[in-house]
């Protein structure tokens, strides 16, 4: 009976998965057929290899930089601590190219910084990489500080009482317990960074290009089907092979919940923490005051123009209405099927529930370019309509509440379940009074990050668009596409209103502490 | 005029593939799919019954706009709606019109230029239909197929030209080059940056013009030579006007747009009159001779569109005086109708004469990309 109603449950997101995911790849791969002799040219190799090497050195990277910090935001109370853990969701929601503006306004060849210190990193692959920190670093620190936070500080304060200094009761005591969510933050920076797209497009030139790129070249270019079937099926395998070793790490997630009050820093571990947040503020949000900056700044001189045009005109507010009209209504999605999708994976037992854990990143493992093909050929007639879109922004957002929801659920100790039965509570009052409650943060934490993704997604690169449906970041890549120093002010300005919107929409919906691993 | 983040490539036209068998499950999972595609549709039309009247899908790129009113008066007209769907840049858009041939998205499509032609005219993907209003088109920007019928009706031009930062060369007072010969010395190719021909349409458009200009073997020379000497390939043109530009935070003070672009520059500077223009544009068009391409974009009915009739009606309506006076300053192009006023900023635009690309380049440009990726890129 309990294994129908998991079944049931799992039914309609897998089913939603089936549909949006499954199929349209598989047309893709059958459209063309697979050409694996593509492998033997040394180029793409070569791809393959460049492709590991940043993932890898950008996830090594954020764990050097995140994982200290997370350990000392996870014991200490310092000011700016909770605003500080709020705005690192604000990377989430920032196009591709607003992060790329931002990145050259301060180091391009004639960057603020870059004149400051005299320092061109235009020419190698060094503003990709910290591209791919600026997206990453608070995937790593959120998920670090939700591992270190489940360590009982208790354990930490006995081996201190024993005599060790600090640095050695996080060596040997907080490390090892919060390891799994560690090494969870290093293999999902792997992979969000192996299949980034937008960013080696822009930054990387022709040099620098990973596999997502020249599956989107052969794809959407060169239209020749069975060779970017063939490195889709490689990537496939790579990333499955990371989805799979996560899924093993972040499965015991027992511990105690996030939320106690911590006491204040001492002198010189708030000197270190600061200058910690410093260093990731640098990367994380210099960039986007380079782009609100860059809304008032023109070869003229400081200048309120691009502000007038666009907060007077009915188009940006179309945009915003759209923005949040199709944001909404993926959240809707996302919240329904993600949830049912963690409730599912948490109520199966054995094999089942780590099948069901693994299938809930499809989304995030599948690469775009592909399944754009996929909807045109598996579904000519819905292309361009607007349960498509929504549908294939559900799918964007639904991996990151399930992956929210779930630790928390798992969380949840069975004791107090147990309890709530035999005082006589049926299943639907336990539910209410007992499971949603104690989730509830998890949730509002993940629709946060889903909300974000969906805002910032470029809205052409899933689904055929229409005119009348132009959001935000279609509005500003718009504008980028035609030459003239306006059009620029006018994007950065368009930026910055995204960029309010997802502080407003973060501050209603999560406290700053959401979680996912 | 477009652009975008990167635009686009037309490879050899692959049919794709429909003598391999399709894997029986994924044939039975199609009918799955496509009675599921039928139930959804089925809702959206009980949810849309009470406007029983016609649509017209209008396909573009993304570049594409045109003034609502002019559309408003075209549906008013001939008591349909238009619907305009997005199709990603010109050469995106005609792979997934090849993509979904069978099924096509739209009825008419506006976008595709002369260097698509050849594959569209390949894939099939276009209806003959020639508007009575291409009369008022010069000859020489006609699109015409060799047996006299027309798949793709000239809407508009546009040459794709080197541009330079006025600002930068007045202060190093370096002299301008005078020659595609001149540009490949490390000198000017350190200061030159162009989007790729693999992967942007005016990329393409520079590749043919340079191919046309010194021959293949020539042309993979100068750019090796160019390219030692410190040009800059990027992907896409915003990636090259926006990035590295020197006009707009970039150190390439030369870069590969259109010839209308100053025009925009003037149009989009800060604090705009049109009562009082500037002097002169912050940048200048660059006419090396072999350096330009004359860009022709039309409009076509889709072979298999649900509303024939009403699809040469709007390739009729892109070529009415409304329209053609409208697009130049929305997308940076110049009207092809003859004797269509501009708006003066117009002024700032110059147009090179215009050299005869050699039929045989536009028969198969994706032979010469292909030659481009092989011989420069990755040599």
């Amino acid at each position: 009976m309990a294994r129908h109603r998991t079944f049931l449950l799992a039914l309609l997101p897998l089913s939603f998965m089936a549909l949006l995911l499954a199929l349209p790849l598989g047309r893709t791969l059958a459209e063309g057929g697979v050409n694996l002799s593509i492998w033997r040219d040394p180029y793409f190799v070569g791809r393959l290899g460049w492709t590991l090497g940043q993932a890898l050195g950008t996830a090594a990277a954020a764990l050097a930089v995140g994982g200290p910090l997370a350990y000392l935001l996870s014991r200490w109370e310092v000011p700016g601590r909770a605003a500080f853990l709020r705005f690192l969701l604000l990377p989430f929601v920032t196009p591709t190219l607003v992060a790329v503006l931002g990145l050259t306004a301060l180091l391009g060849p004639q960057g603020w910084i870059t004149r400051l210190l005299g320092l061109d990193l235009s020419d190698g692959p060094g503003l990709l990489l910290l591209g791919n920190l600026f997206f990453n670093l608070p995937v790593m620190i959120r998920l670090a500080h939700a591992g270190f936070a489940r360590v009982p500080p208790n354990l930490i304060g006995a081996a201190r009482s024993l005599g060790a200094p600090g640095w050695k009761a996080a060596w040997t005591v907080a490390l090892p317990l919060a390891l799994p969510g560690l090494t969870a933050g290093f293999i999902l920076v792997f992979l969000y960074s192996a299949l980034s797209f937008g960013l080696p497009l822009t930054l990387g030139g022709e040099r620098y290009s990973t596999l997502e790129v020249e599956i989107y070249t052969l794809t959407a270019y060169q239209l020749r089907l069975p060779e970017a079937s063939a490195l889709i099926v490689g990537q496939l395998l790579l990333t499955g092979a990371a989805t799979w070793a996560y899924t093993a790490l972040t499965r015991g997630g027992a511990g105690v919940g996030a939320g106690r009050g911590l006491p204040p820093a001492p002198r010189h571990i708030r000197v270190i923490l600061w200058a910690l947040m410093g260093g990731v503020s640098l990367i994380c949000f210099a960039p986007l005051l380079a782009v609100v900056a860059r809304s008032v700044l023109t070869s003229g001189g400081p200048s309120l123009g691009a502000w007038q045009t666009v907060l007077g005109s009915a188009e940006t507010w179309a945009l915003v209405g759209n923005t949040l009209r199709f944001g909404v209504l993926a959240l809707i999605g996302a919240v329904l099927l993600g949830g049912l999708h963690a409730l599912a994976a948490w109520r199966a037992r054995g094999p089942a529930s780590r099948v069901l854990d693994g299938l809930s990143l499809l989304p995030l493992m599948v690469s775009p370019v592909s399944l754009a093909v996929g909807y045109l050929l598996a579904y000519p007639a819905l292309s361009a309509t607007l349960p498509m879109l929504i549908g294939a922004y559900t799918l964007l957002g639904m991996p990151l509440v399930t992956r929210s929801l779930l630790p928390a659920l798992r969380a949840l100790p069975p004791r107090t379940l147990e309890a709530a039965r035999t005082l006589g509570a049926g299943s639907w009052t336990v539910w209410r009074t007992v499971t949603l409650p104690l989730t509830l943060p998890a949730l509002r934490g993940g629709a946060a990050l889903a909300l974000a993704t969906v805002l910032g997604e470029f809205g052409a690169t899933l689904v055929l668009t229409r005119p009348e449906w132009a959001t935000l970041s279609t509005g500003l890549y718009d504008r980028l596409g035609r030459p003239g120093e306006r059009n620029l002010t006018e994007a950065c300005a368009l930026a910055t209103l995204l960029l309010v919107l997802a502080v407003l929409a973060f501050t209603l919906l999560d406290g700053g502490e959401g979680e996912v691993t | 005029m477009r652009g975008k983040v990167s635009s686009p490539m037309w490879p050899s036209f692959r049919v794709p593939c429909t003598s391999r068998k399709t894997p029986p499950f994924l044939t039975r999972r199609g009918f799955f799919m496509q009675t599921m595609q039928a139930l959804i549709i089925a809702g959206l039309l009980l949810g849309s019954a009470a406007s029983a009247q016609t649509t017209l899908t209008v396909i573009s790129h993304d570049s594409f706009e045109v003034d609502k009113a002019l559309v408003a008066a075209f549906e008013k007209a001939n008591a349909t709606r238009v619907r305009f769907v997005k199709g990603g840049d010109a050469g995106e858009l005609l792979n997934r019109l090849i993509l979904t041939r069978r099924a096509p998205l739209a009825d008419v499509v506006y976008g595709l230029d002369n260097s698509l032609l050849p594959r569209a005219r390949a894939a099939g993907v276009l209806d003959a239909y020639r508007s009575p209003a291409l009369k008022a088109v010069p000859d020489a920007y006609r699109m015409d197929e060799a047996n006299g019928t027309t798949l793709l009706n000239t809407v508009d031009s546009g040459f794709v030209a080197l541009n330079y930062d006025r600002a930068w060369f007045q202060k190093t007072g370096l002299a301008l080059p005078k020659t595609l010969d001149d540009l490949k010395t490390p000198a000017y190719a350190k200061l030159t940056v162009v989007p790729s021909p693999a992967t942007s349409s005016p990329g393409l458009a520079f590749l043919l013009a340079s191919v046309n200009h010194y021959g293949e073997a020539g042309a993979w020379n100068w750019w090796r030579t160019a390219r030692a000497g410190g040009m800059k390939v990027t992907r896409g043109w915003s990636d090259a006007y926006y990035k590295e530009f020197s006009r707009n935070g970039g150190k390439f003070p030369i870069v590969l747009s259109y010839a209308s672009s100053p025009a925009a520059e003037v149009f989009y500077a800060e604090g705009f009159n049109p009562a009082k223009l500037p002097e002169q544009s912050p940048t200048g068009n660059l006419f090396l001779p072999g350096s330009t391409f004359l860009q022709l974009e039309g409009v076509g009915v889709l072979k298999g569109a649900r509303q024939p009739a009403l699809a040469r009606k709007f390739v009729d309506f892109m070529l009415s005086g409304g329209v053609q006076a409208d697009i130049p300053t929305r997308m940076w192009i110049y009207p092809a109708v003859a004797g269509t006023a501009l708006n003066p900023v117009f002024k700032f635009a110059q147009q090179p004469a215009p050299t005869a690309v050699k039929p045989v380049l536009l028969a198969n440009p994706q032979r010469l990309i292909d030659g481009w990726v092989t011989n420069v890129l990755r040599r």
